[in-house]
């Protein structure tokens, strides 16, 4: 384990936020207007395309949701809370520096708490269609993703053409493909990359664009390249493996990974938002319409919003099937109503389907459950 | 437990106390064994004084069950924190799933005690006045905390402490039946109750009728998760042996 090498070796070592903020302070003050994003689903390739800079908002902690408390239902996905606590305390530092927010109506709370902070800076909501294979909903979304690129727009009188907008969509796969490789190290047995790397990745890889960035994951593949032919391990050779699924992850239920860490196993994959789930597609390139494009592929990333969402349990089987875990922990937040419904399906195909071991786990960002989810993981942990 | 004939030699339960350690060092020294396994909520603090290993309660019961009774495949433990259902094998006893109620203290032996405290009851009495009780209305708060309120405001339109003891059991075995009916198998014709809650022997009797199952209670209900990590234990021991 000594021989380690990180895969970053900048001053934000171990912490990726404080990196990311980085990057986007870093374009603010070459002149880039930044958007605020809570979710996959905002198309970033627009924000790209008239040389803004995305900004992934802060959601994960527990910190401001007594704040939030004070206006919103207790019983709200911690999620929501935290974001409107970090908004009404102005802790959040990216909303701070945001000069516009994208949201999307992925889930009733979200789509209300919107209407609470538009009063602090200009708001775009796109309103996402969630039967994604009914006939009519590619189009209607891709309704909702020319209105994105209208408000950005006027919003900075700017221009966003469509070859400005085709260069983005081509330079996001580039980036897209390469984080997907470095995903894919999680199939090596013993782990040669940990579940914070794969983090610290996705983190980076979605404020970041161009030739640096290409350039630092390529520096990534390498260094895994070079653990997996010198056999610098980052688990124990037996150490059993676990795929997280379910609702995004970050920050205070990141407690949960942690769990899994002491009992001595390892993470071999992050199957949600904040891991690869937006990297996992890609954009039709040249296909003349970009928006449409864009449009399509934004519909097909699995979140539990959608019915029929075939998409998850497709991405499940190809992600067991490269990683070989041998538990899937599926980490529902709590009155996350999608996932949490969505887990009766999900368990029996991971049970049945493809045989491996489940767990589902509902939690919030709170430290309160930690004895109760430390023997859950431990005695799932156990089982085989 | 003897490690040979699987014989419980000793057997002794510590107060509640919120110095768990001193608690521990005072095992140390008044006992020695050759293996030892710790299990429950303390399991780790345990290791940590004692040494030996360590394993959850889900596992000490599920091994606890196919030790003591082979044709049994759903375990349940009602604990004062926690409820567990356990589904085991019964070919080779592996545990198949396991379920627990949510975070919250309803379903739970806590909420015994609670609502004996608001009734002014000790826990053996509130059971003695269930029994007596009819099953005549419900409780519907399915917090604790909701639960108590609903309690006190019962009491103030004069039903009985009787009826209302029950109806205190009835809330729980709602929750119960509904944890365990995800879990059944459907030709198996009883169940295994552990943990403290076990010893209520009302909740014992209602959960029979309303499952229409026999419920195995063992004779010690509240150790048969430390007579879990003691079997383990020999496991462990035959393992020193062998890397000696």
């Amino acid at each position: 384990m000594s021989q380690l090498t990180p895969l970053f070796t900048d001053e934000f070592a171990e912490f990726p936020l404080k990196r990311a903020l980085g990057q986007v302070i870093k374009k603010r003050e070459a002149g880039s207007k930044v958007v605020g994003a809570y979710c996959s689903y905002a198309p970033v390739e627009l924000v790209w395309a008239m040389g803004g800079v995305p900004a992934v908002l802060c959601a994960f902690s527990n910190a401001p949701i007594a704040k939030a408390e004070e206006t919103l239902p207790a019983n709200l996905c911690p999620l929501i809370k935290s974001s409107f606590g970090f908004i009404e305390l102005k802790t959040c530092p990216f909303f701070e520096l945001t000069d516009a927010v994208v949201g999307e109506t992925t889930c009733d709370g979200k789509k209300k708490m919107f209407e609470l902070i538009e009063k602090n800076r200009p708001l775009y909501v796109m309103d996402l269609p969630q039967c994604p294979t009914n006939e009519g909903a590619v189009e209607y979304w891709k309704h909702s993703v020319t209105g994105f690129k209208k408000f950005l727009e006027s919003e900075f009188t700017t221009t966003i053409t469509d070859s400005a907008i085709e260069e983005s969509i081509q330079a996001s796969n580039i980036k897209n493909s390469l984080v997907e490789e470095i995903f894919s190290f999680g199939a090596h047995q013993p782990s040669v990359i940990t579940w914070q790397e794969m983090y610290e990745v996705a983190t980076y890889a979605m404020v970041s664009s161009g030739a640096e960035t290409i350039a630092k994951l390529k520096e990534i593949i390498a260094s895994l390249t070079e653990r997996r032919e010198k056999g610098v391990f980052t688990s124990a050779e037996n150490a059993k493996r676990v795929l997280i699924t379910g609702c995004p992850i970050g920050g205070d239920v990141l407690k949960v990974l942690k769990l899994v860490d002491e009992e001595g196993a390892t993470i071999v994959g992050l199957d949600s938002c904040t891991g690869l789930k937006p990297y996992a597609g890609r954009i039709e390139e040249r296909s003349g319409d970009p928006l449409l494009a864009i449009a399509k592929r934004y519909l097909e990333i699995p979140c539990a919003c959608m019915t029929p969402n075939t998409g998850r349990t497709d991405t499940l089987q190809k992600q067991v099937t490269l990683l070989k875990p041998d538990l899937v922990i599926d980490l529902v937040l709590q009155s996350c109503h999608t996932y949490n419904v969505e887990a009766v399906k999900i368990e029996s195909y991971v049970r049945n389907d493809l045989g491996v071991n489940y767990l589902k786990v509902v939690t919030d960002f709170s430290a309160q459950d930690l004895g109760q989810l430390k023997t859950r993981i431990g005695a799932a942990l156990e089982m085989f | 437990m003897e490690g040979e004939t699987y014989e419980i030699t000793d057997r002794f339960q510590a107060e509640t106390s919120i110095d768990l350690a001193s608690q521990l060092r005072l095992i140390k020294e008044s006992h020695t064994w050759d293996s030892l396994v710790s299990t429950g909520y303390g399991r780790h603090l345990s290791q940590k004084v004692l040494g030996g290993e360590a394993v959850t309660e889900i596992k000490a019961y599920a091994t606890s069950a196919h030790h003591f009774y082979k044709d049994i495949a759903t375990v349940i433990d009602l604990g004062g924190q926690d409820t567990k259902v356990l589904l085991i094998n019964r070919q080779n006893g592996q545990l198949l799933k396991f379920e627990m109620n949510d975070k919250c203290s309803a379903g739970t032996g806590k909420f015994f005690e609670m609502m004996a405290a608001r009734l002014g009851l000790g826990l053996n009495d509130l059971v003695a006045a269930a029994i007596k009780g009819s099953n005549s209305f419900e409780i519907n708060s399915t917090c604790t905390v909701f639960a108590e309120s609903e309690v006190i405001s019962l009491l103030t339109t004069g039903i009985s402490v009787e009826d209302i003891a029950r109806a205190i059991h009835e809330s729980l075995l709602k929750k119960l039946v509904s944890l365990l009916s995800k879990m059944m198998p459907t030709d198996s014709s009883s169940i295994l109750f552990v943990g403290g809650g076990a010893k209520n022997g009302a909740l014992v009797r209602f959960l029979a009728e309303a499952l229409d199952k026999q419920v195995i209670v063992p004779e010690y209900p509240d150790f048969f998760g430390a007579y879990g990590a003691a079997l383990l234990s020999k496991n462990f021991l035959n393992k020193n042996k062998e890397k000696k």
